[in-house]
């Protein structure tokens, strides 16, 4: 049986953006009003609310199984979206939904949690010889035995907390001596942090890409890959710029890496869409790294490159039916480009900026996609992420695409806030990004700055502001000041007034 | 006669002009100057190339520069005194704005050795950390929000006292605090 | 009259004495303190070419005893007059730090003491530019009497006349106690200070190593001890704030603070003001996004704006006419009342009282601020003054209830049955005695010990208290509350409230004078 009508566990650009597609297939799409944002622009593009905006919570609906089960009842659905972030990977809240009899649009809870957790992954793939970083799947004792396993596996090497995340507990040793006095380091931080000293050791891949491949399963042991995004623009774990394809990959690599991607999905009998992420060294030698099992948030950059609905086939799927296409079937044609328009304060290190949006024109045109959650008016709230839209950018080729991308940006137009524009800008002028050269440390080693700045544009900001200055001065010089009417008392209270003293 | 005057934008300051104002000086955090004589000119003087600039506003644009037949998106995002910080195409400059003899001061004031003070922040009142809005390294000015501190069932911002970095953060999210427990670090200087 | 006789000549010889006195030399020096002349600052402070200096020849008084000497010099180190200010009559003195540091001698204090006089006759304001180092030494006594005649004309023109000090450079000792008494004190940073005893002293009474600035600058003052209420960070900027202090203040306490009318159309509809509270009662916002909304474009000016920041203080302009505004600062200590708040805040109710401005409450204070701090300073005798003021104020007072409003803090921050004229709530308020988490605790404690489930239990109470109690309807049908207004009509609701005001008169029993709380 198909489904009927959806919850949408979710907010902001991506409720919208399953909202699309649903209305496509003739589906019914729920929201959820909050009273973290009562007016958000996504409630205006579902066909039924499910109002909770008098409710004050200190857990966020979309992080509580409980009341989205509630809902789920209410409302009656037979489906639930879960977008990104949120709960969209947790085994539990989708094992809840199928005893439940409602159909949760992703893989399987059992496959949500093997992939979710690092270290069975990891065993996952060393049985079945998936290319790994070499290194431990059991925790280090002590520094002799770190020595010993990083002189078999070479330097240099990074020590990883077991339990960890985040980079911390997290040190890379280049050389044998370091050995002791950073395995201390990595066990008292590992300790603090997570309160678990345990870690283990890997060979540390130096200046990798982030290379990632969209495949796509269905229940009856269809795997296809949709060819793989090249995401290594990032600061701190967080994806910048994501284009599809990789200029790094030739099609022999695609390939390769491209059947291991689908290899893997078929070892753990993947079901939805998906994205198995690889790190690629400068020997061209590719290292799986994770799984995740949900809809990504640079999923626009496939779908640009391959005409695709990734939304669509995931709903698809879920009903049990087959993929539309083959692998044979899917090109890749041209470049996409995305930029993730955030929130953020590029010169104070990309920390949130919070403000209203005054206003916002987006650049339209036959190439290019905006997602947006946001409409003008709009407050970036600390309660969400600070993404305000989503600019992808097709070319025919990755120049073209640049060239475009570029355009695209000058046309954006956002007031009230600082963005990430600036910093993109700057990304697409830089020659490393232009020659498809750079690795995950790009923003470290590239770039000088952050965002360009010229000359001009600091001459204008400062005759602005000195503009500024004369005006509000003048004003205050010339306010004619009417003391008369001031003066001109009614007799009534002149009359009570003095006789009061 | 008030628009005549403000078109001219003569500076007068409501002051005794024996000497009247011929500059206006902006400087920017970096202590570069920027020189605007007096009557304020539309026309803007850069390499040798002279051009002029139009403030112009539409209902889908809002206010923006128009110069050399290019559009800069242009806002005050934040102003004290003579304070301005300016978000032109999405980057922002402050500045402050100086008449001759405040900037002769402003230099004077700079010369002499200031003492560096740090400042340690420390709770105002019991209560839970409920999120930290900034991190370490990071540079802050006065009363910009740094976190966000529950007490009473009720959130309250806490501002930086003084503009500078943020040295060290010794609290985390989740966390309770004790009346003066030192949460944050900010140091002047680098 | 002969000008090239003999009578005109001295007079030009004496004009150019004056002239050479105060020569480049002595600006020079000034300048090099990164401060500006006596002269100087007088030309910023008034409008072009209208003030008018008396007393300009005064000598200092001739003193006999052998300690130290007195440097011969016209006006004894002081500048007074008067001029016009926005186009009205203001008194001034202005102290000159190049002539003998500035120092109040006897003649220096006799000159001041004339010009407030004068200023209290005409029921116009003074303003004193202070930049001295103190009671002159050498005149010893007579400098000390000086000060004294001075602080009496203070006090004598407190409530009459406002009264406005600007701190350009020392103000020690005694020397203090005058701008203490005047209703505002402005400060430039970096180059003032204000100290009762000096680093000098504390260091050799207590062994500690202060600066000026860190003892009495206008930092210290305008952040930690309250004592001044403006800081700006250049002399024209300081003077410039005096400016505009001054156009929202009338001339004397018979007038009506000057109108200045908006020359633009504001809209009678703005939705804005709906979406600033945010309906979340614990998420804290900037009450002055409210303010800006409803009062005139750019005429709210804050005072004290450093100082005790749970409570905002100020003056604008609605429809024209000055208001005094009091605001709690939920963004700050959640906008509860603690005692230096209360101080602010009665210290301004009672400037605008004085002054016949009219007062707006905007209100949303959780409470008084609790803990053993507050309560060992006496927050009971503190908070008792805003309470005070409150109620003794008899100009037109209006209240709008933003969000919560709870307790005692609900009957301080001008109550109908204190005296609010008309009280206004938005559907956002919450009146009770206590908010719901405290009252459900206190009043179902056992039935919540009981539970299996107390959190549901709690929740499910705290739903049916707001429901119940704290909401503005309640208070609206009991006439606690005369209206809830939609928050985009605030501004409308205020403009017509407080023209029905106007010409509001209250008969206070005759008394010498009450006792407010110190």
């Amino acid at each position: 049986m198909s489904i009927k009508s959806i919850l949408i566990a979710n907010r902001g650009e991506i409720a919208i953006r399953i909202v699309r597609t649903c209305k496509i297939m003739g589906i019914e799409t729920w929201g959820i009003k909050t009273s973290a944002e009562p007016t958000a622009h996504y409630l205006t593009h579902v066909d039924k609310i499910f109002d909770m905006s008098d409710e004050y919570p200190e857990v966020l609906v979309f992080l509580d199984v409980e009341k989205l089960m509630n809902i789920i009842k209410e409302t009656g659905v037979d489906g639930v979206h879960p977008g990104y972030g949120f709960l969209a990977e947790n085994a539990y809240f989708a094992q809840r939904c199928i005893s439940e009899g409602v159909k949760f649009i992703g893989p399987s809870p059992d496959v949500i949690h093997k992939m979710g957790n690092k270290t069975v992954a990891r065993q996952i793939a060393t049985k079945h010889d998936i290319p790994l970083a070499s290194g431990t799947t059991h925790t280090i004792r002590d520094a002799a035995e770190a020595k010993k396993v990083a002189d078999k596996i070479g330097y240099p090497v990074i020590i990883k907390a077991a339990s960890g995340g985040g980079g911390r507990g997290m040190r890379i040793i280049h050389k044998a001596e370091e050995l002791a006095q950073m395995f201390r380091l990595a066990t008292n931080e590992a300790e603090k942090a997570f309160n678990d000293p345990s870690v283990f050791i890997e060979k540390y891949i130096q200046n990798p890409k982030h290379i990632e491949f969209q495949i796509l399963a269905d229940s009856h042991g269809n795997v296809v890959h949709l060819g793989e995004r090249e995401c290594s623009i990032q600061r701190k774990h967080q994806k910048l710029i994501e284009e599809a394809p990789s200029p790094a990959l030739t099609p022999e690599l695609r390939k390769i890496m491209g059947d291991t991607a689908v290899r893997i999905a078929e070892i753990v009998k993947y079901e939805s869409a998906g994205t198995v992420e690889f790190l690629l060294d400068q020997n061209n030698d590719f290292y799986f790294m994770e799984m995740n099992t949900r809809i990504q948030v640079e999923h626009p950059v496939t779908e640009m490159i391959t005409g695709i609905d990734l939304i669509k086939e995931q709903i698809r799927v879920a009903n049990g039916e087959k993929l539309t296409v083959t692998q044979k079937d899917i090109k890749l044609n041209g470049w996409a480009i995305e930029c993730r328009i955030n929130a953020e304060d590029v010169q104070a290190r990309f920390s949130p900026y919070l403000g209203t949006i005054e206003k916002m024109v987006l650049p339209v045109g036959e190439n290019i996609r905006v997602d947006s959650g946001v409409i003008e008016g709009d407050s970036i709230s600390p309660n969400f992420d600070s993404m305000i839209a989503k600019l992808i950018v097709w070319g025919e080729d990755r120049q073209t695409a640049i060239k475009e991308t570029k355009k695209a940006l000058n046309k954006l137009w956002i007031k009230g806030l600082k963005t990430t524009t600036p910093f993109f800008k700057t990304v697409l002028n830089n020659e490393s990004f232009n020659c498809g050269t750079f690795t995950t440390s790009f923003i470290e080693t590239e770039l000088e700055v952050m965002h360009e700045s010229n000359e001009e544009e600091e001459v204008l900001a400062a005759w602005f502001a000195t503009l500024k200055y004369i005006d509000e001065r003048e004003k205050d010089t010339l306010d004619q000041v009417d003391y008369e009417q001031g003066k001109n008392i009614n007799p009534w209270v002149l009359n009570k007034r003095l006789k009061s003293f | 006669m008030i628009t005549e005057l403000k078109e001219k934008r003569q500076m007068r300051f409501g002051r005794n002009s024996k000497k009247e104002l011929k500059k206006l000086i902006a400087v920017n955090t970096k202590r570069k100057k920027f020189e605007f004589t007096l009557p304020f000119s539309e026309h803007l003087n850069l390499n040798g190339k002279e051009s002029e600039v139009l403030i112009k506003e539409d209902e889908k644009h809002g206010t923006y520069l128009l110069w050399k037949n290019k559009k800069y998106p242009v806002e005050v995002i934040y102003k004290n005194q003579n304070r301005y910080e300016i978000l032109l195409n999405g980057i922002s400059y402050i500045y402050t704005v100086e008449t001759p003899t405040s900037y002769k001061r402003m230099r004077f004031l700079a010369s002499k050795s200031e003492s560096k003070k740090n400042e340690n922040l420390e709770a105002p009142m019991p209560g839970k950390i409920v999120e930290i809005l900034t991190e370490e390294g990071r540079d802050v000015r006065a009363g910009e929000p740094l976190l966000i501190l529950e007490a009473m069932k009720m959130q309250n911002e806490i501002q930086a006292p003084i503009s500078g970095h943020i040295k060290k953060i010794y609290i985390k999210q989740g966390q309770s605090v004790l009346k003066d427990d030192l949460m944050v670090e900010i140091h002047v200087g680098k | 009259m002969d000008t090239n006789g003999k009578l005109f000549k001295k007079f030009l010889e004496r004009e150019n004495k004056i002239s050479d006195q105060f020569s480049s030399e002595n600006a020079k020096k000034q300048h090099a303190k990164g401060k500006l002349t006596a002269r100087e600052r007088i030309d910023l402070l008034f409008d072009k070419d209208t003030f008018e200096e008396i007393d300009a020849f005064v000598t200092p008084a001739t003193i006999t005893s052998k300690f130290g000497k007195i440097t011969e010099s016209y006006g004894d180190g002081v500048i007074v007059g008067h001029g016009k200010i926005s186009g009205r009559l203001v008194f001034n003195y202005a102290q000159d730090f190049t002539v003998m540091g500035g120092s109040l001698g006897t003649v220096h204090a006799q000159k001041i003491a004339k010009i407030q006089k004068m200023a209290l006759k005409m029921g116009a304001p003074i303003i004193g530019l202070i930049d001295s180092g103190g009671a002159r030494i050498q005149e010893g006594i007579a400098s000390l009497a000086g000060y004294a005649t001075i602080f009496k004309n203070n006090i004598n023109s407190s409530g009459v006349i406002p009264q406005i000090s600007v701190i350009m450079g020392p103000a020690a000792g005694g020397a203090v106690y005058s701008p203490a008494l005047t209703d505002f004190i402005f400060m430039t940073n970096k180059t003032s200070y204000m100290f009762v005893t000096g680093p000098s002293v504390v260091k050799e009474v207590l062994n500690e190593d202060v600066t000026d600035d860190e003892l009495g600058g206008a930092m210290v003052h305008c952040k930690k001890s309250g004592v001044a209420q403006m800081m700006f960070e250049d002399e024209e900027q300081t003077l410039q704030g005096v400016r505009k202090l001054l156009t929202y203040m009338p001339s004397n306490n018979m007038e009506n603070p000057p109108v200045i009318l908006n020359p633009d159309e504001i809209p009678e509809f703005n939705e804005k003001v709906r979406d600033i509270v945010p309906d979340d009662p614990n998420k804290p916002y900037d009450v002055k996004e409210v303010i800006n909304q409803i009062v005139d474009p750019n005429t709210f000016y804050e005072t004290s704006e450093n100082f005790a920041q749970n409570i905002v203080v100020g003056f604008a302009r609605l429809n024209g006419n000055t208001i005094g505004i009091v605001a709690n600062q939920p963004k700050v200590l959640a906008g509860t009342i603690d005692i230096n708040s209360s101080i602010k805040g009665a210290r301004f109710i009672r400037f605008c009282d004085a002054f016949n401005i009219p007062l707006l409450t905007l209100e949303d204070v959780p409470g008084f601020l609790p803990g053993v701090d507050q309560e060992h300073m006496g927050i009971i005798r503190n908070g008792a003054k805003m309470l005070y003021a409150y109620t003794e104020a008899n100009v037109p007072k209006i209240t709008v209830i933003l969000r919560k409003s709870y307790g005692g803090a609900y009957i301080v921050m001008n109550s109908k049955n204190i005296g609010g004229d008309f009280n206004f709530a938005w559907p956002t308020a919450e009146i009770a005695v206590m908010g719901p988490d405290g009252a459900v605790a206190i009043i179902y404690k056992r039935d919540l010990a009981a539970s299996d489930d107390p959190v549901t239990l709690k929740k499910e109470l705290v739903k049916t208290y707001r429901d119940e109690i704290a909401n503005p309807y309640i208070a609206d049908e009991k006439g606690y509350i005369d209206e809830v207004i939609d928050p985009a009509i605030t501004r409308k609701k205020l403009i017509v409230a407080f023209e029905a005001l106007q010409n509001k008169h209250v008969a206070t029993p005759a008394k010498k004078h009450g006792n407010i709380p110190l």
